[in-house]
């Protein structure tokens, strides 16, 4: 017992090593560059104190109903938009490989259309507002979703689909407890991919033609040559962008609990 | 007849019946396209015809500015792109073939690649002005993300055994890297520069466009102040024919050097 508690502990110890040498290096990159930046004139990089005040003023809590929160509702609406349609259009075509195949050329062209190039011809068709960043972002996120859909959809193993064919199941029950679960776990890598592209879109968006949001914070501070505010606004999207990877990642692996017990079983 | 002269036949009508089933859908999609603009569905004020784009497509190929602006921005692509490979490779195959320093960095590489690269563009108009450069190092910034992920995944996911073995056998350094660690992370590798050729893309056209670097995303803006929307669509279409291309050409190198790997072999199987 002892040897194994000695072991426990070994191991215990070299976790927690292990997790301080994570937690290091961010800790001592932001030390450095606190203390490298306290004495700086420079306009363009000023003291991390002087962006900190700044994030304060602006970020906490005073711009958060007025920038933060229309920036997020944008995204969730054209990432459930994105999400819906690349699901439901991704099973159709998944089971009609013909009409996929035809449609090939169209989507790849589609897709390559950079979204930041649909920018001026979004606010000529939409207008300032949120229906042309939600109609953009959904536009930019579909792609992954839809493509990703397909490719699980054809990947599912035959057997399992002619075994579900053979105790007649209902198309329906076919539908959403055979075939979107087995390709759940493509659909969610795709929409990760999404994710980050969003972020992207929701941001040029709002640094056109817009008067509210995080991109139009971030250039308004600039043209006003307030540095240290874009400097805070640039921070504010690392948090930002880095807690809703955190939340997809919980997402992921809430959705996909099942699979991976199945592929740790597999393992053996 | 033989079977293999038969099964080729019926293969070669099969591809033929494809070519057509394509032919005909993107026929339809133009002809979708072209219905909803002239019916007054989507304004013709912000889009254009297809038959209007191709026929704005020759004067603008003959003006001098599509040239310049076509130049432009693959020059900033390949160049942005280029020099992101150089610090992400090395840097990735470094942090990754330690498990010290692949845990060390996780996290802040995680944190920094959140970062919407376009979030820098006032950053980088302070600093650079509407450039080139200005292009450039946002391309940098971020398409080195990728990469270095995909190249510090790519050595993490060296077989422990081939490794035991490169050990065992006590390969030199330089063996080690280039007959276990590279061939290992390779096609990992190639994931990330097929990632990254498309953001690098996107971002030269990001930084064009919002920034004002010269290329085809200013050109887009130009044609839009200038009222002409045919024009304007015609350096859309270029934008996205431009990813096109980048994908398809990474794909055929990525088959042609990963010849070897598994993963190729059962695609050309398949």
């Amino acid at each position: 017992m002892a040897p194994s508690a000695a072991f426990h502990g070994r191991r215990l110890n070299r976790r927690v090593l292990m997790a301080l040498a994570e937690v290091a290096v961010p800790v001592i990159a932001i030390a450095l560059w606190w203390v490298l930046s306290a004495t700086s004139t420079s306009l363009y990089f000023p003291p991390l104190s002087k962006i900190m005040t700044s994030f304060r003023n602006i970020w906490l809590f005073s711009h958060v109903g007025s920038d933060v929160v229309p920036s997020l509702e944008n995204l969730a609406a054209g990432f459930a938009i994105a999400t819906t349609a690349g699901i439901v259009l991704g099973m159709a075509l998944g089971l009609l490989p013909i009409l996929s195949d035809a449609l090939a050329p169209a989507v790849e062209f589609l897709r390559a259309v950079p979204g930041v190039a649909l920018l001026p011809a979004a606010l000529l068709l939409l207008g300032i507002g949120p229906g042309m960043k939600i109609s953009l972002i959904a536009y930019g996120t579909v792609w992954p979703i839809l493509l990703n859909t397909i490719d699980g959809v054809r990947g599912i193993d035959p057997v399992v689909v002619e075994v579900a064919s053979s105790y007649r199941m209902r198309r329906r029950d076919r539908l959403v407890r055979i075939i979107l679960p087995a390709a759940s776990p493509q659909i969610v890598a795709g929409m990760r991919t999404a994710l980050s592209i969003g972020i992207t879109v929701i941001i040029f968006s709002e640094m056109i033609g817009s008067t509210n949001g995080i991109g139009f914070q971030i250039l308004s501070a600039e043209r006003s040559f307030d540095v240290p505010g874009m400097w805070a606004g640039i921070v504010l999207l690392g948090i930002l962008g880095y807690l809703l990877n955190l939340a997809f990642r919980g997402f992921e692996s809430y959705v996909l609990r099942w699979h991976r017990g199945m592929r740790q079983l597999a393992r053996g | 007849m033989t079977a293999a002269g038969l099964q080729r036949r019926s293969g070669a009508r099969s591809s033929r019946a494809r070519i057509a089933n394509r032919a005909a859908a993107t026929l339809l999609a133009l002809a979708l396209w072209q219905i909803a603009v002239v019916s007054g569905v989507v304004s013709a004020a912000a889009v254009a015809t297809p038959t209007d784009i191709v026929r704005a497509a020759g004067s603008v190929v003959a003006s001098s500015a599509f040239g310049a602006a076509l130049l432009e921005t693959i020059a900033s692509w390949a160049l942005g792109l280029l020099v992101s490979l150089l610090i992400a490779i090395p840097i990735g195959l470094a942090l990754g073939s330690s498990d010290l320093a692949y845990r060390m960095s996780r996290f802040t590489i995680d944190f920094l690649r959140t970062i919407p690269p376009v979030a820098l563009i006032p950053l980088m108009l302070l600093l650079y002005g509407a450039t080139p450069k200005m292009a450039f190092v946002l391309i940098v910034f971020g398409s080195t993300w990728p990469v270095l992920l995909q190249a510090m995944y790519g050595v993490h996911q060296v077989d422990p055994a081939a490794r035991d073995v490169a050990r065992a056998y006590r390969l030199r350094r330089r063996d080690r890297i280039r007959s276990l660690i590279l061939p290992s992370a390779a096609p990992f590798i190639a994931t990330g520069i097929r990632l990254a050729a498309t953001i690098s893309l996107l971002l030269a056209i990001g930084a064009e466009l919002l920034g004002g670097a010269p290329g085809i995303g200013a050109a887009i803006t130009l044609q839009e102040q200038n009222g002409d929307i045919p024009q304007m669509w015609v350096y859309v279409v270029l934008s996205a024919a431009l990813g096109v291309i980048v994908n398809l050409a990474l794909i055929g190198l990525e088959r042609r050097i990963l010849t070897w790997h598994p993963a190729q072999r059962s695609m050309v199987a398949a």
